[in-house]
């Protein structure tokens, strides 16, 4: 078995297309949807600037603390302009600014257009105004505390901020390379039909040469898939490695478990590659074809192209994402990053390996068969 | 006396309502080197696969060595090397790493298995391409890979399956060589192929298959012996009156003289100097003639008239 293990790892890796597919492809296109994707959601998600002016009719100096203290920093709330109020039209009529405050003894904000901007900086004022004397008395007794009630006070005004339901958070961002980690670990179905392919004397020749040897077909395919599921958790920890170090795509602080979840990916690809290999009656192209589709499809409906896919299929048709192996992998993530407890990650972890273990039986049950009526 | 190697009984396979093999029986001695001959589709490989127990069959009986054949039989198999008409080896591995690949399946001990490998590369000639890729190889020399991955374990049976098919003839010549030092070295060997000469270089004993059935078996002169032909005369000659060939009809010991294409071919059974006598024949009655020969029967011929076709299409 260990001859067959390292003959089969050599032939394997030494395999360009195999290496492309299952290890450079990966980086390609996890690489082209970091460049894709984090450009969209930076203009989703992240929280640019609002550029406002300040019109100082009658000095506020408390306001204009409250102001610069939320203009500072990377995540500043306000781009603020200190200016008059002509300018300060001039500005807004040219769209260089969401709106102007003036201070006029209270506060009065003008806006040009209704939109999200124009929102928070009235919710912001809304919440000035009630809060204003607490901000005057930590102003004049404990002035020390003026940037931690702020921050408090510009947290509850964030009006696009999520509220999770547990410790973790996560992005649809972050989904995507959880699909693609999904997509990745699938493809080693391919590697898996080979197995099957070149033990087989009724698929190949390289099966009747096997099959005429005193080496039963149990250990020449225990050698081959051995070597197979490490070379493809090898791929699939390349993939995760290049997300987490390179690509720097935050999927939480439980990184074993992280590679554990590519792990069991990577089996349920070979183990259903090795069923399709083992299929009768249809060619080896069409097998391959099987492989290829069975990924592709299995992805698209784990949410890698259509990321709302998984919500409408949970409404409409919720078996599919209990089986779907793909979307097994992507929840494993998922888990993970939203759960404290490991419950339900087990849940998806188990029904992967229940679904490795069933494919490789019937796998097995296939290629029992030591004659064939025909070659 | 010799021991039996292979004993095949009665063998019936059928593939729907095509009968591939029909009551198929043979017989192989220990240190032959057999010959399977017959026309493409006529069953050889079907026979062949039987034998190794990769196929099913409906009828009769196979022996190895004495034992029933089975494929979980590895005992009797691992006394077994089988090189396949088609090309089977690893295509990313070395040729050095594809024969310890091979070889590793029957042999477990590293030691010995290096030296097997050792002696199979030279045994090919393939010493100075242990390195290359199978990709990298020319035609023949991939047959020869093709060759060592199917001998390096030092089976006592050889199975051979048309291993020449397009091949140039420096490689031919050599796997041929090769076939011979193996069955010297003790080795019995099992060769199918459509090519007569090939067949007829090698075999120690020949099985001729048709429509899978053994129609004849023997050595080549016996089975040539088995036919009314002894001789062939082809003379080329411009014009050929009908009463001189009448004349070398007459003659004792022709039983055939057709005359076309200018061409005469006569077919003799039996007797001396029948050359002789056809050109006395010819020169009496001062025919000009051009190219003279004389063939002994082929194999082609033993199946020509066993079968009334042609054993194959002339390449």
């Amino acid at each position: 078995m260990l001859h067959e293990l390292k003959y089969s790892f050599l032939s394997t890796v030494r395999e360009k297309s195999a290496v492309f597919w299952l290890m450079l492809f990966p980086l390609l296109l996890s690489t082209m949807f970091y460049f894709a994707f984090s450009n969209l959601f930076a203009s989703m998600n992240g929280f640019s600037q609002i550029p406002v002016a300040v019109v100082e009719v009658q000095k506020n100096e408390i306001f204009g603390k409250v102001m610069d203290t939320l203009s500072e920093g990377e995540d500043a709330m306000f781009k603020t302009t200190y200016t008059d109020g002509e300018n300060a039209m001039k500005l807004l009529e040219e769209g260089e600014i969401d709106g102007i405050i003036y201070t006029d003894g209270t506060l009065s904000l003008k806006v040009k257009t209704n939109g999200l901007s124009q929102s928070i900086i009235e919710s912001f004022l809304t919440q000035y105004n009630t809060q204003e004397a607490v901000i005057k008395e930590t102003v004049q007794n404990n002035p020390q505390k003026l940037e931690a009630v702020i921050a408090a006070f510009s947290k509850e005004i964030d009006a696009v901020e999520t509220k999770p339901l547990t410790n973790g958070t996560m992005d649809i961002f972050v989904g995507f390379f959880h699909a693609l980690i999904g997509m990745v670990a699938l493809m080693g179905s391919t590697l898996g039909f080979n197995v099957s392919a070149n033990n087989q004397a009724n698929l190949s020749q390289m099966g009747v040469r096997k099959a005429v040897s005193p080496t039963s077909k149990l250990k020449r395919v225990i050698g081959s898939m051995l070597s197979t599921f490490i070379i493809h958790c090898v791929c699939v920890a390349v993939t995760i490695t290049y997300m987490l170090l390179v690509l720097r795509i935050d999927m939480g602080d439980k990184i074993p478990m992280i590679y554990l979840s590519g792990f069991i990916g990577a089996l349920t690809g070979v183990s259903i590659g090795y069923f399709i290999g083992a299929l009768p009656r249809i060619s080896l192209n069409g097998k391959l074809g099987i492989c290829i589709g069975f990924t592709l499809v299995t992805s698209f409906f784990s949410g890698l192209y259509v990321a709302d896919i998984k919500g409408i299929l949970s409404v409409y048709a919720p078996i599919v994402n209990e089986i779907n192996p793909a979307t097994l992998i992507t929840d494993l993530f998922y888990c993970l990053m939203l759960y404290d407890d490991y419950t339900r990650y087990m849940q998806k972890f188990i029904t992967l390996l229940i679904i490795s273990v069933i494919f490789t039986l019937a796998g097995v049950l296939l290629t029992r068969r030591k004659k064939y009526a025909s070659l | 006396m010799e021991n039996t190697v292979v004993k095949i009984e009665n063998l019936v396979k059928r593939y729907k309502e095509l009968i591939a093999l029909d009551h198929f029986s043979l017989e192989i001695k220990e240190c032959e080197v057999f010959g399977l001959l017959g026309p493409n589709g006529s069953g050889k490989t079907t026979a062949i696969n039987c034998l190794l127990s990769l196929l099913t069959f409906d009828k009769g009986s196979i022996e190895i060595f004495g034992q029933r054949m089975a494929p979980d039989n590895y005992g009797v198999k691992s006394q077994i090397g089988v090189i396949m008409q088609n090309v089977a080896v690893i295509n990313e591995l070395t040729v050095r790493e594809n024969i310890d690949y091979f070889c590793g399946l029957y042999i477990r001990d590293k030691t010995l298995r290096q030296q097997y490998v050792k002696e199979a590369i030279e045994f090919v000639g393939l010493e100075d391409f242990v390195k290359f890729y199978p990709k990298k190889l020319s035609g023949g020399l991939l047959r020869r890979l093709n060759i060592a991955c199917g001998i390096a374990h030092k089976p006592r049976l050889i199975i051979l399956d048309e291993p020449t098919v397009a091949v140039d003839p420096q490689s031919r010549n050599k796997i041929l060589d090769g076939i011979t030092e193996l069955n010297k070295q003790g080795a019995t060997v099992i060769y199918t192929s459509h090519y007569m000469e090939e067949v007829e270089q090698i075999c120690t004993r020949i099985a001729i298959i048709d429509r899978g059935k053994n129609i004849a078996i023997g050595t080549t002169d016996e089975l040539k012996r088995m036919i009314h032909n002894t001789e062939t005369i082809t003379v080329e000659t411009a014009d050929l009156p009908d009463e001189t060939i009448e004349k070398i009809r007459s003659l004792e010991h022709i039983y055939e003289a057709i005359y076309a294409e200018n061409e005469l071919i006569v077919k003799c059974s039996g007797g001396r100097h029948n050359l002789v006598k056809l050109l006395d024949v010819l020169t009496a009655d001062d025919i000009s003639f051009g190219r003279v020969y004389s063939e002994r029967p082929t194999l082609n011929d033993v199946f020509l008239e066993i079968t009334g076709r042609q054993l194959r299409d002339k390449e």
